[in-house]
């Protein structure tokens, strides 16, 4: 891969721990490369895995779920978000995206090197594998909403929009 | 009760927004090209107005965005610059004094996650904040103005336990003005420090202390106390529990260390309703497996098992169990700061990896103590490390060294062995002793003191009651450790004392203040508000799958409402705000999209995500040459 190639890494964060865990380490005036950028989420529980897909299909290359961990606020939030994601994993795997494009980690309020390695190891894995095939992702992400309203057979139901090719 | 306050609205028109880019007085513009980023975003549909000030958390700053809400017609507002915990709060209010809905604001962190984090990547910076504020401006376009959840409150509060703790947030609370319910499991007041002497770094008498404490709750006349008593239920939410106290009197042997309580009549159930809780269960001391560093022998014994026996003790000659002691050691770190691989696991599988905090200071204390009152025994300190971290802690370390105490010292992966004594001695303790560098030394005691850590106490039926949020140290975890030291994330409980982890007097009765301040704040308004981030239901999009009831860990929160779609008697969700803690565990599963996140909804995380991927269309930012110079 060219290494001209700059990777749009999204870290999604948690308000309790991982957000703040980020903000460590610009405080520590430590840096990383620029193409990572972080949102600030309650909990990562909250994403269906069509969120996920669509965002690949968006053109992110890699997310990080940078979540509390053992030390969730939440009751019970995460091991059923590792439950999604495993699945989704299992997904992407078998639907053809890299799996390496997915990463959930815990990253405390103070973890400064864990947030460093993390985000440089996601970097530096991405830089050799390339940009993400957004077709193959844009596909999983149809058969992923297609699969959530299947069997309810109820008119409702909206079908998924097709992803539009933006910028 | 759920009322909803009246917030200045703006109605969901054609988005006017204004995007404010804060120079910080440098700590962005040195690295960020502030000015390009401004250019930039005033192409950007919907964007009014795109300003560079030098520090919009001044005055001025905050006056600028009021202004232009009422000249240019703002109806959203963006302002990147340092990070959210800093001045997100600041600047919703000032949305606000301009006459907007402040959650109509969205903030950007250009500063910690910005010029801080990339300051010798000026372009990259550059451009990073803008595709940033692009993301921001995506999800202020599905925003919708939001109220805050205003709840009626119930201006009486629960202490669970009556240690130290318990006592000292009641009698504050009480001092206040607001009742308080105390429950107690025991038969006395005082918990853990009954059972000690004097106690570090006063040298105050424990049961002075305790019962000056417990003097001022039970005889004012806002506070009942339930001894023998355990909460049995608890339903509602913040300013609105439903609690039912379960009184339960037993025989107990002999009397219990601390201020006896009446013995209850009879069992009961109490109904109340309170609108916050702390709790203060305080710690068990670690307790030692049969044979962990000789552990049941006749010659070994616990620190609070120790400081018991010598109460009273003056002078004369030290004995244990009726032998002698010319010899004694002090072990410190006894379950506490375990090694995987080298600790037996605890009945969780986990081992306690934390320090826990206290014993160093009290092992030195009981040290120095024997080698005074009977100077003529040996005492031998056993440590890893000595964590005389208090004030006035490092003087007993200094003392006892003076005063003769031995110290020895260990790595916690060679923790010394316990093994039969020699020449008349109960035991020997063997030990790398790192202080003369690794040698072996064999010393033989008479008596061999466990300086045990603390455990958090077993209150699993608290923490299903109330889905309380346990650490990974298993004690009970907090929302922030800086931000918001004595919240959990249950709204309306709180947390004092031990039962949160190690701590010494002080901190406990610091932590039990900062808790009845926190509740007393909560307890002292008619009705409290809420920050808005639940979820709700768009009653039109659901289609009563019930896909989302089984996620929700949080009773009461997700409501079964009867309805009709296509002709079938469903069941459609509602959230009750009070309940809902706003984890989104439910708005994952639902297929319709009907459940969301009030302020973090789905459609704003996409919006965010296609604005962070675009950035802004067509702008190729490099970043300015100077500044790459002034690094
Ligand atoms: C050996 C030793 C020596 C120490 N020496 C010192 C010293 O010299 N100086 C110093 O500053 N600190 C010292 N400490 C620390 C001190 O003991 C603690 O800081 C203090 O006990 C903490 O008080 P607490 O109220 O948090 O908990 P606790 O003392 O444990 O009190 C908790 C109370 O809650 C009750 N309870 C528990 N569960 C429930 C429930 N479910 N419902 C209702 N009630 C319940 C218990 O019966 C108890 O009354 C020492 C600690 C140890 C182990
Ligand atoms: S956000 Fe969490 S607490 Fe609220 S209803 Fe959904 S699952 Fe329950
Ligand atoms: S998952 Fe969605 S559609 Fe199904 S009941 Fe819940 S809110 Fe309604």
């Amino acid at each position: 891969m060219a290494s001209s190639f700059e990777p749009k890494i999204l870290v999604l964060a948690t308000v309790a721990c991982a957000y703040p865990g980020a903000d460590a380490v610009g405080k520590a005036h430590l840096e990383y490369p620029a193409n990572i950028s972080v949102f600030r989420v309650p909990s990562p529980v909250l994403f269906p895995e069509d969120f996920y897909l669509r965002s690949y299909a968006r053109g992110v290359d890699g997310i990080i779920i940078a979540a509390c961990g053992s030390d969730c606020p939440y009751h019970n939030a995460y091991p059923k978000l590792a439950a999604r994601i495993d699945a989704l994993v299992k997904k992407m795997k078998t639907g053809g995206l890299e799996i390496e494009r997915m990463r959930i980690t815990a990253i405390c309020t103070v973890c400064i090197k864990a947030f460093l390695k993390e985000v440089n190891e996601m970097d530096q894995r991405l830089r050799k594998i390339g940009p993400v095939n957004r077709d193959t992702a844009a596909k999983l992400w149809e058969d992923s909403r297609r699969g959530m309203c299947a069997g309810l057979n109820l008119p409702a139901i909206r079908r998924p929009e097709p992803v539009p090719v933006f910028a | 009760m759920i009322k909803e306050t009246a917030q200045p609205q703006a109605a969901s028109e054609e988005p006017r927004i204004g995007v404010y880019i804060c120079r910080c007085g440098g700590n962005i513009s040195d690295v960020v090209d502030v000015e390009a980023v401004a250019t930039a975003m005033q192409g950007v549909a919907g964007v009014v107005a795109a300003k560079v000030n030098t520090f919009m958390c001044s005055d001025p700053g905050q006056a600028l965005i009021a202004e232009d809400i009422r000249n240019e017609r703002l109806n959203r507002v963006v302002v990147a610059s340092c990070s959210p915990f800093l001045h997100e709060l600041t600047f919703r209010t000032a949305v606000n004094r301009g006459g907007l809905n402040p959650y109509l604001y969205e903030h950007v962190n250009i500063r910690e996650q910005g010029s801080w984090a990339h300051h010798s990547d000026p372009a990259g910076a550059t451009s990073k904040a803008l595709r940033m504020i692009s993301a921001a401006v995506g999800k202020l376009r599905h925003a919708e103005p939001l109220d805050r959840i205003r709840l009626s409150n119930n201006r009486q509060a629960l202490v669970l336990g009556g240690g130290i703790a318990g006592l000292k947030a009641a009698a504050e609370l009480a001092g206040k003005g607001i009742p308080v319910i105390l429950v107690e499991s025991s038969s006395s007041l005082g918990g853990r420090v009954a059972s000690l002497n004097e106690v570090y770094p006063t040298e105050t008498d424990a049961s002075d202390l305790v019962k000056k404490l417990a003097a001022q709750v039970m005889n004012h006349p806002l506070v009942r106390v339930y001894s023998q008593a355990r909460l049995a239920a608890l339903s509602g939410f913040l300013g609105n529990f439903d609690i039912t106290i379960a009184v339960e009197p037993k025989a107990e042997a002999g009397p219990a260390p601390g201020v006896p309580l009446p013995k209850p009549a009879k069992a009961e159930e109490v109904r109340a309703a309170v609108g916050a809780v702390i709790i203060a269960t305080g710690f068990d001391p670690y307790a030692p497996r049969d044979g962990e560093f000789g552990h049941g022998g006749p010659q070994v014994t616990t620190l609070p098992e120790f400081i018991r026996e010598l109460r009273g003790r003056r002078n004369g000659e030290l004995q244990w169990n009726g032998r002698p002691v010319r010899s004694v050691g002090f072990l410190h770190c006894v379950g506490s700061r375990q090694i995987e691989g080298v600790h037996a696991p605890q009945a969780d599988g986990k081992v306690n990896d934390y320090c826990s905090r206290t014993c160093c200071t009290a092992i030195l204390q009981q040290a120095l103590d024997v080698k005074r009152r009977f100077p003529q025994v040996n005492v031998y300190d056993f440590h890893q490390d000595i964590r005389t971290y208090g004030r006035g802690h490092e003087d007993y370390y200094r003392n006892a060294s003076t005063a003769g105490v031995v110290f020895l010292r260990y790595h916690g992966d060679e923790p010394p062995a316990v093994g039969p004594g020699t020449n008349g001695a109960s035991l020997t303790v063997r030990v790398k002793d790192w202080l003369t560098f690794g040698e072996e030394v064999d010393v033989p005691l008479d008596l061999l003191v466990l300086g045990v850590g603390m455990m958090p106490r077993n209150i699993r039926d608290l923490i299903e009651l109330m889905k309380l949020p346990v650490g990974a140290d298993r004690f009970l975890q907090e929302v922030h450790p800086k931000l918001r030291p004595v919240e959990v994330s249950v709204n309306g409980v709180l947390l004092a004392g031990t039962a949160q982890g190690p701590m010494n007097i002080e901190e406990t009765l610091a932590a039990a203040s900062a808790a009845a301040s926190k509740a007393s704040i909560l307890l002292g308004r008619e009705s409290v508000e809420l920050d808005p981030f639940v979820a709700e239901v768009d009653a039109d999009q659901c289609i009563g799958c019930e896909r989302c009831f089984p996620e929700c860990a949080y009773t009461g929160a997700l409501v079964a409402e009867a309805a009709t779609v296509n002709g079938q008697a469903v069941k459609k969700a509602r959230v009750n705000p009070g309940l809902c803690v706003g984890c989104g565990a439910c708005v994952a599963v639902c297929p319709t999209r009907a459940i969301d996140l009030k302020g973090w909804t789905l459609s704003q995380f996409d919006a965010m995500v296609d604005g962070l991927v675009a950035g802004v269309p067509g702008v190729e930012l490099k970043g300015r040459e100077h500044a790459r110079q002034t690094h």
